[in-house]
């Protein structure tokens, strides 16, 4: 069995505040919980291949998608390193995976109690929906595995982000590595605790697998955003497709689905622009 | 009788302009001279409308952060309007439409890949547009715009190279060469009172015009081929609905109406920008 793993780190244990992920500013802070990050990474791993996972493509997914320590990674997996993928989180998602892990993923922008919750890009994105469902990064990527076929098995991270994953995709098996307290602090596991539960949770994932359903979105696709700013719409409108709905509000549909999750993409890309 | 002109001011194109420091607003040095230059090149376009005829003119600062023009040099106007800032989702043709009788496009410039001076189309990450097979310049794509309303150019002013490339495809324009470029950061210039006589007359001249000038267009279907300056602008123009990946710099998109062609190529020049290395 080949596994997907989109690596996220907002929802790594102990973290609760932007310098300690922020990899574009060096923070001393970063520094330290990359390491965790790793480590959380690694865990899952471990857990997947007791479990009789083989090959395994990690999808580094955070900021400028480089983060990973990769001294401390397994020599036997293959990872996804860089920035501005057509398919960001999920890029390189594709038939062959047997199901896909989220780790370190956060909540959705405006979740309460979600510690720093964001969706893509919080400068631009205020709030996106697809057929009338909100979504988080998690929703989103979760679709486009589901496009190809790849159910999500494990999601690790604070509790609002496990509960809503759950909610959507109750197959899924969720690690709950903290509970926030608003949206910057969170009473958490030690990274050791935390890495051991995921490795459990990894491997009980793998073994629940054959439960687990791709999830998707109903075609035609409907995807619905809410910009942050007007001028942020003036551009994103400009988008081949795209309808205004309101100053803020964005639309656009299509009946393919990486069509419409590359549209988001451009969506923030363009935003960010303004 | 209403007598309505539209005109579309660019600074590149104005005589003296020899470099981007002149016309990058954030210059503190030479820009402010230059941009009143362009500012009297407008009004010495509007002078020569008026006496053609003109009774309402609205002018689209269409250069950098589009307000460049000095309102006090542009005189006392009830028929005139300024439209100001950007971004304009129809960029240098915004507030275009049916009702104008004719357009005047000002200190234009030559297209990216030309050898004069401060040759681009919209922004670096153009490396070469093309309509329907034919590679085009701003001029041009505003003078399609133009043409999808029916409306005619009516005087182009620049340098010798687009002014020259314009007559090719609309004979009837006045063109006004204030200047021949010496490669890409240098002119042989008339002065700007000079350019500023020329471009009166020669709007008037061009007011005298009108019955004989005709809507430039292009065939429809539309389709129009973006080469990018790098990989990494095509890559992200790719993510957008309806763009085709054509070759490892260069995209596509097809349209059977020119205003949409026309907003599909604003807003691929927009994202472009996304590709940045350092991030």
């Amino acid at each position: 069995m080949k596994l997907y793993i989109s690596s996220d780190m907002e929802g790594v244990a102990g973290v609760c505040s932007w310098e300690q992920v922020d990899a574009r500013t060096p923070h001393p802070e970063y520094a330290i919980y990359r390491k965790y990050y790793t480590h959380e990474v690694c865990s899952a791993i471990e857990g997947a291949r007791a479990a009789g996972v083989g090959d395994v493509l990690v999808n580094d997914s955070h900021g400028p998608m480089r983060n990973l320590v990769l001294d401390d990674i397994p020599a036997d997996v293959r990872v996804l390193f860089g920035n501005r993928k057509p398919y960001s989180m999920v890029q390189d998602a594709d038939p062959s995976f047997g199901g896909a892990f989220f780790v370190g993923y956060h909540g959705a922008i405006g979740d309460a109690d979600a510690v720093l919750c964001h969706t893509y890009t919080p400068s631009v994105i205020y709030d996106v929906s697809i057929n009338g469902v909100r979504c988080s990064e998690a929703t989103l990527n979760a679709a486009l595995l589901g496009h190809v076929g790849v159910p999500v098995l494990l999601v690790t991270g604070d509790r609002t982000t496990v509960e809503g994953v759950r909610e959507q995709m109750p197959w899924v098996q969720g690690v709950v590595v903290k509970e926030s307290i608003g949206t910057f602090a969170a009473t958490s596991l030690t990274p050791a605790a935390a890495q051991r539960a995921i490795r459990d949770g990894a491997r009980a994932a793998i073994e629940n697998a054959p439960a687990a359903k791709p999830f998707r979105f109903d075609s035609p696709v409907q995807l619905e955003i809410t910009l942050a700013k007007t001028e942020q719409a003036d551009l994103v409108e400009m988008i081949p497709g795209f309808a205004r709905m309101g100053p803020r509000a964005v639309r656009f549909e299509h009946v393919d689905y990486p069509v419409v999750f590359r549209a988001f993409v451009a969506t923030w890309r363009l935003g960010a622009l303004a | 009788m209403t007598m309505k002109v539209f005109i579309s001011c660019d600074m590149e194109g104005t005589a003296g302009v020899c470099s981007w420091n002149q016309v990058d607003p954030s210059n503190a040095h030479e820009y402010p001279t230059y941009r009143r230059y362009m500012t009297q090149e407008v009004r010495a376009a509007i002078e020569g409308a008026r006496e053609g005829g003109a009774t309402d003119i609205l002018v689209n600062d269409s250069h950098w952060s589009m307000h460049n023009l000095l309102f006090d040099e542009l005189g006392a106007d009830d028929g005139l309007r300024i439209l100001s800032g950007a971004p304009k989702p129809r960029s240098m043709g915004q507030g275009l439409d049916g009702s104008f009788n004719g357009v005047f496009l000002t200190g234009y410039h030559a297209k990216a890949g030309d050898s004069a001076a401060l040759a681009h189309t919209m922004t670096d990450l153009v490396y070469s547009v093309s309509v329907n097979g034919t590679p085009c310049s701003e001029a041009l794509i505003f003078a399609a715009l133009a043409g999808s309303y029916g409306v005619p150019v009516l005087l182009v002013t620049g340098d010798r190279t687009i002014v020259t490339e314009i007559a090719q495809f609309l004979p009837w324009a006045v063109g006004v060469a204030v200047k021949d470029s010496v490669g890409y950061t240098a002119v042989n210039s008339l002065t700007p009172k000079a350019a500023q006589d020329a471009i009166r007359a020669g709007a008037r001249e061009a007011m005298a015009r009108t019955g004989d000038a005709k809507p430039f267009t292009f065939d429809p279907p539309y389709e129009l081929i973006v080469e990018t300056a790098g990989v990494e602008h095509a890559d992200m123009i790719e993510l957008m609905p309806e763009f085709r990946r054509v070759g490892t710099r260069a995209v596509r998109f097809a349209a059977n109406d020119y205003r949409t062609l026309l907003r599909a190529f604003i807003v691929a020049t927009r994202i472009g920008a996304a590709a940045n290395p350092r991030a």
